[in-house]
């Protein structure tokens, strides 16, 4: 992704304490990408539907979701994401406290790309976003604008 | 609501009976009444009908009386007119029955006073009269026929006849008195019957009515306390489906809100793990701010800044390492438990013996450190219940035996089994330490130990036994006593079946 650096990532985590360890830790694996960060659904929507710095008009983008948000479900964000021809193959990471089953099929079976679990154990935490920090400088996003 | 019914039908069912007691009791009576009356009645008719004989018999030995008087004197007469010896010997017999009708008459009439006194009058009349017939036959014996005519003649002999008739005329009317006094006196009698036999006849009817009344009623009760009870027994079975369905809503919505609790604070929770963490780094760059500082220049360091790095936020940072550990392993135990109760549960045959022996081996290194032996005792009943769950139970169980042991004692733990009609109930029983009786129903609650906390654990596995014996359709219970060991026994059906366990919902 170093190579990206016009792709921008959108964080939509209600939980500004874990908004704040998943971007130290994503910098920390050298990830120097901008970070947009959203606190709820509403806003995230609408800066990744109709803002002009947004994904859908400007440029290549990757999701960072939650799925328990105060004012909707992640999954619902998702569904929309995945639905909007301009946005759906911006990829989609889930990463979220849930571990439940039928949850983790459900995201991907709405498209999600990755699902990951939030350990509770601080260490592991940090080595999971460590880790995806270092696969996201590896994958592709495409261009969006290119379509 | 059954219990109102069936008191009220028990109350009219004692009242109906005892009245149903007294009216047969009465119908009873009203008989037998009735049949004294009969007795009495008929005794009345006997008596009367012997005095009817008897009044017969004064007339019949009056009748003969005044035969023999009246023979006599026509006999007399003859002889006197003609002498002839044939007629005084008719009269001598016909004199000779005239004593013995008397006694007859006297032997019957002697209990009425007034037969007595004419009685009395009749004989002293006849006494004269016969002593003026003995004078003209003497007469006549001795041959003086004119005398004895004369004496005849002049004798009051017609007048005589006239009162001897009268008295016995008397005599005759006294006894069709008394007879007419009987008769009424037996038609009094026969009313006085037909009266009491009236009487208790209505009274019989009258019993019969309200026997028959009540039957029905208490028939037509019976009836409708049975239409009632159908009634009853169809919405019984609406009512425990409403009531099941009411108590599966509880339980999910228990086991929602579990999930969710236990699911939302695990987000503060990284967050509290995650910056200690970042202030634990934080901590080993100034601490070797600190050392450097004191290193090259001592005089900057101050004793609270070094102890603050050093001592105060190392061991701030531990406290709150450990309790939020043990806050998590809290969380993920309600997670566990509410996860197990949305889990689907799916009975099959399961082989006991075979898998106390599963349990056995994958405790084989617990047992052998701390010297336990795990014994199955006769033979285990085999179940249909969900496997995992049970195994759940046992492993809980047993493991939980061999780690309770009382120190100095070879751990000794026995399984049983006995099926009791459609439940089979099974026995843990351990040689342990045994828990205080104040803890026996606190070990099954969440969080909850007992005893002396030397062994690793959150208070946890009872509590997620419970549940699952639950979820199972059993129960759990404990009998202990400190020092000496404990026995869990786990009672469950001998075949689940789905609508056994209580359901819970999904969770989405």
């Amino acid at each position: 992704m170093t190579d990206h650096r016009s792709v921008s990532i959108v964080m939509i985590e209600d939980d500004e304490g874990h908004a704040r360890l998943i971007e130290k830790n994503i910098r920390r694996a050298g990830i120097m990408n901008e970070i947009t960060h959203f606190t709820d659904g509403t806003t995230a929507l609408h800066y990744l539907f109709n803002d002009k710095n947004g994904p859908a008009l400007n440029g290549p983008a990757l999701v960072l979701l939650d799925l328990n948000l105060p004012d909707m479900s992640g999954t619902d964000i998702l569904a929309k994401i995945k639905s909007e021809p301009a946005l759906k193959r911006t990829p989609v990471v889930v990463l979220t406290t849930t571990d439940d089953k039928v949850e983790i099929q459900r995201c991907y079976d709405l498209g999600c790309n990755v699902y990951i679990t939030k350990p509770v154990n601080y260490e592991s935490f940090a080595q999971a976003i460590r880790q995806l920090g270092l696969f996201l400088s590896v994958i592709q996003v495409p261009d969006l604008e290119g379509q | 609501m059954a219990r109102p019914l069936l008191q009220r039908l028990g109350v009219r069912e004692g009242l109906a009976r005892r009245f149903l007691v007294a009216c047969l009791a009465i119908g009873f009576l009203a008989l037998i009444t009735a049949i004294l009356a009969a007795a009495w009645s008929t005794k009345r008719s006997q008596d009367h009908g012997r005095w009817v004989t008897h009044t017969y018999e004064v007339e019949l030995a009056v009748t003969q009386v005044t035969t023999a008087i009246e023979r006599a004197e026509t006999v007399r007469r003859g002889y006197l007119l003609s002498g002839q010896q044939a007629y005084l010997d008719s009269y001598r017999n016909v004199a000779a029955t005239l004593d013995p009708a008397l006694a007859k008459v006297t032997r019957l009439t002697h209990d009425n006073p007034q037969q007595r006194g004419n009685l009395l009058r009749l004989r002293s009349q006849l006494g004269q009269i016969l002593a003026y017939r003995n004078q003209s036959i003497a007469l006549m014996a001795a041959g003086r026929q004119q005398a004895a005519i004369d004496a005849f003649v002049a004798e009051t002999g017609a007048a005589r006849m006239k009162t001897i008739r009268a008295t016995l005329a008397a005599m005759t009317a006294e006894e069709q008195r008394l007879l007419a006094i009987r008769d009424r006196e037996l038609q009094d009698s026969v009313t006085i019957f037909y009266a009491i036999l009236a009487a208790t006849g209505v009274l019989l009817l009258l019993v019969a009515l309200a026997t028959l009344a009540t039957v029905l009623r208490y028939t037509r009760d019976l009836s409708s306390s049975r239409d009632d009870l159908r009634d009853f027994a169809d919405t019984l079975e609406e009512l425990v489906e409403e009531r099941t369905a009411d108590l599966s809503r509880a339980n999910e919505e228990i086991q929602r809100f579990a999930y969710i609790v236990s699911h939302d604070l695990r987000s503060p929770l990284v967050n509290v793990m995650g910056f200690t963490a970042e202030l634990d780094t934080a901590t080993i760059a100034i601490t070797d701010l600190i050392d450097r500082a004191e290193a090259s220049a001592p005089e900057i360091v101050t004793e609270d800044a070094r102890l603050a790095a050093r001592e105060d936020l190392p061991e701030a940072i531990r406290f709150i390492r450990t309790s939020t550990q043990k806050m998590d392993r809290l969380i993920n135990a309600i997670l566990k438990l509410s996860r197990e109760g949305r889990r689907t549960i799916s009975p099959e045959p399961v082989d006991m013996t075979a898998m106390i022996q599963t349990i056995d081996a994958s405790l084989k290194h617990l047992t052998e450190d701390r010297g336990a032996t795990i014994a199955i005792d006769g033979t285990l009943p085999g179940i249909v219940t969900d496997r995992l769950a049970i195994e759940q139970i046992f492993s809980n169980l047993i493991e939980n035996a061999v780690k309770y042991l009382q120190p100095g004692r070879p751990g000794r733990i026995v399984v049983r089994g006995e099926r009791t009609g459609s439940r089979i109930a099974y026995e843990i029983e351990d040689n342990g330490r045994g828990i205080a009786a104040t803890d026996h129903q606190r070990v099954f609650d969440l969080f909850r130990r007992s005893g002396h906390q030397d062994q690793p654990g959150e208070g946890i596995g009872l509590a997620h036994v419970r549940a699952l014996a639950y979820r199972l359709g059993g129960v759990i219970d404990v009998r202990s006593e400190l020092g000496k060991g404990a026995t869990f026994r786990l009672t469950l059906p001998a075949a689940l079946t789905e609508t056994d366990s209580p359901r819970s919902g999904e969770i989405s």
